[in-house]
């Protein structure tokens, strides 16, 4: 656990880069700053490894005050990673991974096979131990530096728009490969950016910073989507807040329907029946095996004897209740002919649908459940 | 020009290749020594570079011959008189060549390294010199070549003092073209051969630097080249 207690920056031309700051990053967890250029969010991580130190208030590392602690000692004991990645352009990618190893005392032997396996732990091929880093993409580069912070396993993780310098491809990439890690590493990791989306895909806890150095709101990714402190906070957030909240709520409780089915092949008139029966303009056409594979306008069947594949319309995609989010499901009805979007199982196969006001119902549930602060909220489809 | 008098006197160039080398060299030698504390101090205290620099500048500004004359009131007339005004004219390339090389270390890097536990001593062996060799080599190069060449004036105040100079004092003073000649191209060669040293040293320490992309492109369409025959 990290605590800021009462933390402030002042220079002596009386810039205020960090006001009064009370904030805690909990163990194991990703807690995002985020804000406009100038809001004092890197200011704020790099006092915890004292590359800047408060003129005022005291910050705690599990409780001990990291101003009687030696800074070099202190910064091996924690990961650092920093936009452009800060690689050492003199040394091989595998002498990269291992400096805070050798630092620590290490073997080079012995650091350069433990860094060999850190490689592997954030999706390097081996072959490219032996390379400088000018002979890396932005990407590669970029996992380089993240090994590099993990390779002396600290429990803290500090990362300074890591991520920033690449294409939004790759960084979504490294956004997953960090949340992959993070999964099974459960670092204290400390992550600034000034994307909101990134803050958002990223964080456990997201902590809004507005220029001069004030701290605006801390909060869930999804309760900051659903109810932002101040106008300030709704701004930065930017447009669509609602429908990116989705991205945090559950499919779990959505109720589903049951669709008029055809399967490939059947009869055009008993498929229309049962159409006309069920009251459905459209049909969900599924396999043998029941994975859907498109929707069927009933009355193109009069024509027909059999169901065919080529007059299936395209589903879009399909989603998976408990696992995929609501926003997933949403998406799925958009895209969906009939405005339904078709429920499946982990094999693929037809649960059943959820119309838009279906979604729309689940939506208002999740609220109700936010407002009502029950934190049992998972992160689908992340 | 008689190549005959030149493989006649062949030990006699090799004497004073010998000793231009020597006296060029050692001054270079000096002059890095010199020019990496003062680098050093004026790319941590930026106040100083701009004085500090004048004041190389203003040395290197002495004209060679009267700072020999000078000098030779208080050491005599010894490879000290020649080496020591050597040595300070290197400073004007040398020490802007350090407080560059420094200066030019990304600061993400140098920041990297600070945040990872380098200490500031361990940051400057093991990170920033490292990274200026580039820049210290350049530096080098011309101070190694300005050197050599300038050895030649101290043939003014003794056969002895002015390596290969001593053929040009002497072709004139004889009215022998071909000492003259014999002398001119040693220290170009010799200042050449000293230059290349330098490259290749340079390459040696520098396997992580960005060659110049055209050889990239060259040797691939080499490469392609090959598979497609």
């Amino acid at each position: 656990m990290i605590t800021f207690e009462k933390v402030s920056k002042r220079y002596p031309d009386g810039t205020v880069a960090v006001d009064e700051l009370d904030l805690h990053c909990e163990t194991g967890k990703v807690t995002v700053l985020v804000g406009t250029s100038g809001s004092g969010k890197t200011t704020t991580m790099r006092m915890i490894n004292r590359m800047v130190d408060p003129t005022a208030g005291r910050i705690l590392l599990d409780g001990e005050d990291i101003a009687r602690r030696d800074p070099v000692r202190l910064r091996r004991g924690m990961g650092y990673v920093i936009q452009q990645a800060g690689l050492f352009p003199h040394r091989t990618v595998v002498d990269n991974i291992a400096t805070v190893l050798v630092l620590l005392g290490a073997r080079r032997r012995a650091a350069r096979l433990q860094a060999l396996e850190l490689m592997d732990r954030v999706g390097l091929d081996r072959s490219m131990a032996k390379r400088y880093p000018y002979q890396l993409s932005g990407g590669q580069q970029q996992r380089v530096g993240v090994a590099r912070a993990l390779a002396s396993d600290p429990p803290v993780l500090l990362m300074d728009e890591p991520f920033s310098a690449v294409d939004p491809v790759v960084r979504a990439d490294l956004q997953n490969e960090l949340l992959r890690l993070q999964a099974d590493l459960a670092k204290t990791i400390v992550f600034v950016t000034h994307d909101i989306d990134e803050a958002i895909r990223v964080g456990d806890r997201v902590a809004v910073f507005r220029t001069g150095g004030q701290l605006v709101q801390v909060d869930t990714p999804d309760r900051l989507l659903a109810a932002p402190a101040d106008d300030f906070v709704a701004g930065f957030l930017g447009a669509d807040r609602g429908i990116r909240r989705l991205a945090f709520a559950t499919t779990a409780g959505l109720a589903l329907r049951t669709p008029t089915v055809a399967v490939l092949g059947a009869s055009a008139a008993d498929v229309l029946a049962a159409a006309a029966q069920a009251e459905d303009r459209w049909v969900l056409v599924v396999d043998a095996d029941r994975r859907p594979q498109g929707w069927l306008q009933a009355d193109r069947l009069a024509s027909e004897t059999q169901v065919e594949k080529d007059l299936v319309q395209p589903l879009g995609h399909v989603f998976t209740p408990g696992s995929d989010s609501l926003r997933t499901a949403l998406d799925a009805s958009a895209l969906s002919p009939d405005g339904r979007a078709a429920a499946v199982d982990g094999e693929g196969r037809l649960l059943g649908v959820a119309s838009g006001s279906d979604i729309a119902t689940a939506i208002a549930a999740d609220l109700r459940q936010l407002e009502r602060g029950e934190s049992a909220r998972h992160r689908p489809g992340r | 020009m008689d190549w005959g008098w030149v493989s006649d006197h062949l030990d006699l160039v090799g004497h004073y290749t010998g000793r231009n080398a020597y006296l060029g060299l050692i001054a270079v030698a000096f002059g890095f020594l010199v020019s990496l504390p003062l680098g050093l101090l004026c790319a941590r205290y930026r106040w100083l570079y701009a004085p500090i620099s004048a004041l190389a500048t203003a040395l290197y500004a002495i004209p060679s011959l009267a700072f020999f004359v000078v000098l030779l009131d208080f050491t005599g007339l010894q490879d000290r008189t020649i080496i020591i005004p050597l040595t300070l004219y290197t400073l004007s390339v040398l020490v802007p060549a350090v407080v560059d090389g420094l200066t030019n270390v990304p600061e993400h890097v140098r920041q990297a390294a600070t945040a990872m536990g380098f200490g500031p001593l361990r940051r400057l062996l093991q990170v920033e010199l490292p990274l200026s060799i580039p820049v210290l080599i350049a530096g080098l190069r011309v101070a190694t070549v300005s050197s050599i060449s300038l050895v030649s004036v101290g043939s003014l105040l003794g056969d002895s003092f002015g390596g290969l100079g001593y053929f040009f004092t002497r072709g004139y003073q004889i009215d022998y073209p071909t000492e003259i000649w014999t002398g001119v191209i040693a220290v170009v060669v010799l200042a050449l051969a000293a230059d290349l040293v330098l490259v290749a040293v340079g390459r040696l320490l520098t396997p992580w630097v960005r060659r110049s992309p055209r050889t990239v492109i060259r040797r691939r369409t080499a490469r392609a080249q090959a598979r497609a025959a």
